[in-house]
């Protein structure tokens, strides 16, 4: 079938306001915030429904045409840019909150539906309750987020955002709709089980397995009042140790670690960053004195900071894309990797080493996931977007990283096709098959993102 | 930066990181921009439009048809000054879109709709974005007795001239009850409409004529009461390059000042429940807030009531950068909800400081049946008894 032909179709499908293939659109569909280089794109589209996802399914595997779901688009690692052209499906449209159940806390919402939103509409509707977010924009969907194993405000008491999901609807190539978790069940989508459970491998598959339509998600009761201990250490060998005894507390809301060269000051110091709760002040002070003298026998210290500073962490969703203007360039990097808490001091070193080498200001950080079973730590580096050489020395160091973190026993987080690579070289044999496996049988067309965890 | 489009903006265009705030009310709980809000693509938000002037930049694409309707699908109304996030960056970004509106009518692909503005604009019996034949204000200046010198000038402006003359009868009525020392001048267009469409190659032309024009009258002080008027005269005229000593004023100024200065007392009652519409020239462009409000809320009987989104955060009436001409219908439809969210205050009276921001939502008052009274502040004040002593204007 010919590009009219296919337009012509998506057009009768979801309206023809809502599907493109005018080359402003592609243009910009081609191309994410990341340093990735732009691949071309045939179709936008943009479905309001299930019923709408399922048909445009239907049609790219009929067609065989490479179907690629988008949510924020804010992964900066190029995943939802085509590889082998066809179809961007921008789930934005798809922005319902269907349900919120307040007593077994979670909500039910279609996969468009940004952080910002999600955020806005329990502040006005149910100020007992918060949402996990990302350390990203409100533009980011809160689908995308999990799906990616995201990580953000609330992961390091209950793990990442990808573990907070109770039950996906998920349309699989065929334009089949299928309901995974308690909702398989029961009408409520409160729980991943009792019953087998195939949701995680829709996480981080980065739309290789099917379309996400709708996601139920936990959500968390949202405390009375929330403070900042800020803590400095100036050796990262005791950083492990610290967190993981601050874990133990169980004081600690959020945890975050912060590395950066620039300004001068900053420079050869952890910043640790630990969001306490309570219901009162004089829970939280007392909060904040059994950190500080925890800071002090691991030879760190506290630090009092200005209000500014505080409320810049205290701000949700964070402003992470700050980063972007670092150097006035409007791009950057945000390389993550999950690694065991025992890494943190050689993933600063390694931050440092490929930073400096490629002329790049150091700045690192991490956030704890799940009491201290995981970091999620983070290197960004930025880029003048208006240098194309900058934009590779980026993609550069971005390899080296991925590369020097499997080396040491982390994974790279959303990882760009080049990183996937890494990973699936690295894999177990087996664990490669049954992937290969699960998605020829899910996808014998391979329409689903090809390219992505492709193994040969 | 408007002043010379081949400025700085190319230089500082890549900062644009597309993150999305641009798109979204303060809390996040909508999206604020019109045009992203409609069309939904990414392509229709701010960074998509930066990311397409970027690219015709770097000669990765190149100028067409399409680029252009993106370019000019958007309002202007600043939603995105207010929330990127970007310092520096942010004051520029409805500049840089109207710098990109300049290259495509350079490239000749200015939409047909929008180049009726500069066709009537130019064409010598009309001067006007509304292709009225010109009125030189002659037969208004003998009507209201006006001397050929004043101290102040009101410059008109074409909404309200060839639009909504009784807003300007209503301006016309207060200022001569305010013993203003003020007159009229044969005003040509002052180029908001152009300016904001790219299609700027005559307006310095017409800023020195109405420069001249005010000049000539001897003024000291030009008063407007058009919110777009206001902003191009103290904003874009002197991009431009404009040379001028007077000082501009909104009418919305000069009664907060006499209402400050004791000199203006009202003595009848608006006994109505109002809301108040940010028109984005005066609000986000100008950042002037509380002024308006200040004297609403001074006005006997008034009950001020605010719109969800207000002050910087306030819905585009959708009437600007040339929407209204070129998008008739969504324009409209943008108005629509403006009064869908006035109705949620439960006012009657939804009024604004802007005659092009009143057409709009007149316009969409009558075609959905919203039943609002659609009515600018200065009319509110020419139906009220009022006082004026002292003045020394």
């Amino acid at each position: 079938m010919n590009a009219i032909n296919i337009i012509k179709e998506l057009e009768e499908i979801v309206g023809k306001e809502f599907a493109s293939n005018r080359s402003e659109d592609l243009y910009i569909y081609s191309q994410d915030p990341g340093a990735s280089l732009s691949r071309p794109v045939d179709f936008v589209v943009m479905p309001n429904t299930s019923k709408e996802v399922q048909k445009i399914l239907k049609l790219a595997n009929r067609e065989k045409i490479p179907i690629v779901p988008m949510g924020g688009g804010l992964t900066l690692s190029g995943l939802v840019i085509p590889v082998k052209r066809g179809i961007v499906m921008d789930m934005k449209r798809m922005n319902k909150i269907i349900e919120v159940n307040e007593l077994s806390r979670f909500v039910l919402i279609e996969a468009g539906v940004t952080t910002g939103q999600l955020l806005a509409y329990l502040n006005n509707n149910h100020p007992d309750l918060q949402p996990p977010i990302p350390d990203a924009p409100p533009s980011a969907t809160i689908a995308g987020n999990a799906l990616i194993h995201g990580s953000g405000y609330l992961s390091q008491k209950f793990g990442d955002h990808g573990s907070m999901i109770n039950g996906l609807e998920v349309v699989l190539p065929n334009g089949e709709l299928y309901k995974l978790g308690s909702c398989a069940v029961s009408d409520y989508w409160f729980a991943r089980g009792p019953i087998p459970d195939f949701i995680g491998m829709f996480i981080s598959s980065f739309g290789t397995m099917g379309i996400i339509t709708k996601l139920s998600i936990k959500l968390f009761p949202k405390p009375k009042l929330r403070n900042i201990v800020f803590g400095l250490n100036k050796d990262p060998t005791l950083l492990p140790e610290l967190i993981s005894k601050i874990t133990f507390t169980d004081l600690a809301e959020d945890i975050l670690l912060g590395i950066q060269d620039k300004p001068d000051w900053m420079k050869g110091y952890t910043f640790i960053i630990v969001y306490i709760t309570g219901e009162s002040e004089e829970e939280l002070n007392s909060k904040t004195k059994i950190l500080k003298k925890m800071y002090r026998k691991a030879k760190s210290r506290y630090m009092k900071v200005p209000n500014r500073i505080e409320n810049i962490f205290l701000e949700k969703p964070q402003f992470a894309a700050g980063a972007a203007d670092f150097r006035k360039g409007g791009g950057f990097e945000y390389v993550g990797a999950f690694i065991p808490l025992q890494l943190i001091p050689e993933m600063i070193e390694i931050g440092t080493k490929i930073s400096i080498k490629h002329e790049i200001v150091p700045t690192m950080g991490a956030r704890l996931i799940g009491q201290g079973h995981a970091a999620m730590f983070f290197i960004s580096y930025s880029f003048n977007r208006s240098d194309p050489k900058d934009m590779k020395n980026a993609r550069d160091a971005l390899h080296e990283t991925n590369k020097a973190v499997l080396e040491i026993g982390g994974i790279p987080w959303k990882a760009e096709l080049d990183g996937q690579k890494m990973i699936l070289e690295k894999m177990d044999p087996n664990y490669k098959k049954l992937l290969k496996q699960i998605k020829n049988l899910l996808d014998p067309n391979g329409i689903m993102n090809p390219g992505n965890w492709e193994v040969k | 930066m408007t002043a010379n489009p081949e400025q700085d903006w190319k230089d500082i265009i890549h900062r644009c990181f597309r993150c999305g705030y641009c798109k979204f009310t303060y809390d996040y709980s909508d999206f604020n921009c019109p045009s992203y809000k409609k069309y939904r693509f990414e392509t229709y938000s701010t960074g998509g439009r930066l990311w397409l002037i970027y690219g015709l930049i770097t000669g990765e694409i190149s100028w067409s048809q399409g680029i252009a309707n993106v370019l000019y699908a958007c309002t202007t109304c600043g939603n995105c000054l207010e929330n990127c996030r970007f310092d520096k960056f942010n004051d520029f970004l409805v500049d840089i879109i109207e710098a990109a509106r300049a290259e495509a009518v350079k490239n000749g692909f200015c939409p047909e709709k929008q180049k009726a503005l500069i066709e009537r604009i130019e064409n010598p019996e009309m001067y006007n974005p509304y292709g009225e034949q010109n009125s030189n204000n002659e037969d208004l200046k003998k009507e209201y007795d006006l001397p050929d010198k004043a101290k102040w000038v009101y410059f008109i402006g074409c909404t309200s001239n060839y639009r909504q003359t009784n807003l300007r009868d209503a301006t016309l009525r207060f200022l001569k009850k305010a013993n203003i020392d003020f007159t009229l001048i044969n005003e040509h267009c002052c180029c908001s409409p152009v300016i904001r469409t790219g299609q700027i190659e005559s307006v310095k032309d017409f800023i020195n004529f109405n420069v001249a024009q005010i000049n000539a009258a001897g003024a000291l002080k030009v008063i407007t009461s058009c919110a777009g008027c206001y902003r191009t005269l103290k904003k874009d005229w002197l991009k431009f390059g404009a040379d001028y000593e007077f000082q501009i004023y909104h009418t919305v100024d000069l009664v907060n000042e006499l209402l400050d200065e004791g000199k203006l007392t009202f003595q009848s009652e608006y006994k109505k429940t109002v809301t108040y519409h940010d028109p984005c020239h005066l609000g986000r462009h100008m950042e002037i807030y509380d002024v308006p409000r200040e004297v609403y809320k001074q006005i006997p009987g008034i009950k001020l009531v605010e719109m969800k989104r207000n002050r910087e955060n306030a819905w585009c009436c959708g009437a600007g950068g040339g929407v209204k001409i070129g998008y008739p219908e969504w324009s409209l439809e943008i108005s629509k909800e403006r009064l869908e969210e006035a109705n949620a205050t439960g006012a009657s009276v939804i009024s604004s400081v802007c005659p092009f921001c009143r057409t709009n939502l007149s316009d969409a008052n009558d075609i959905f049946d919203m039943n609002f009274e659609v009515i600018d502040l200065i009319e509110i004040i020419d139906k009220l008894d009022f006082e004026i002593v002292d003045t020394k204007h």
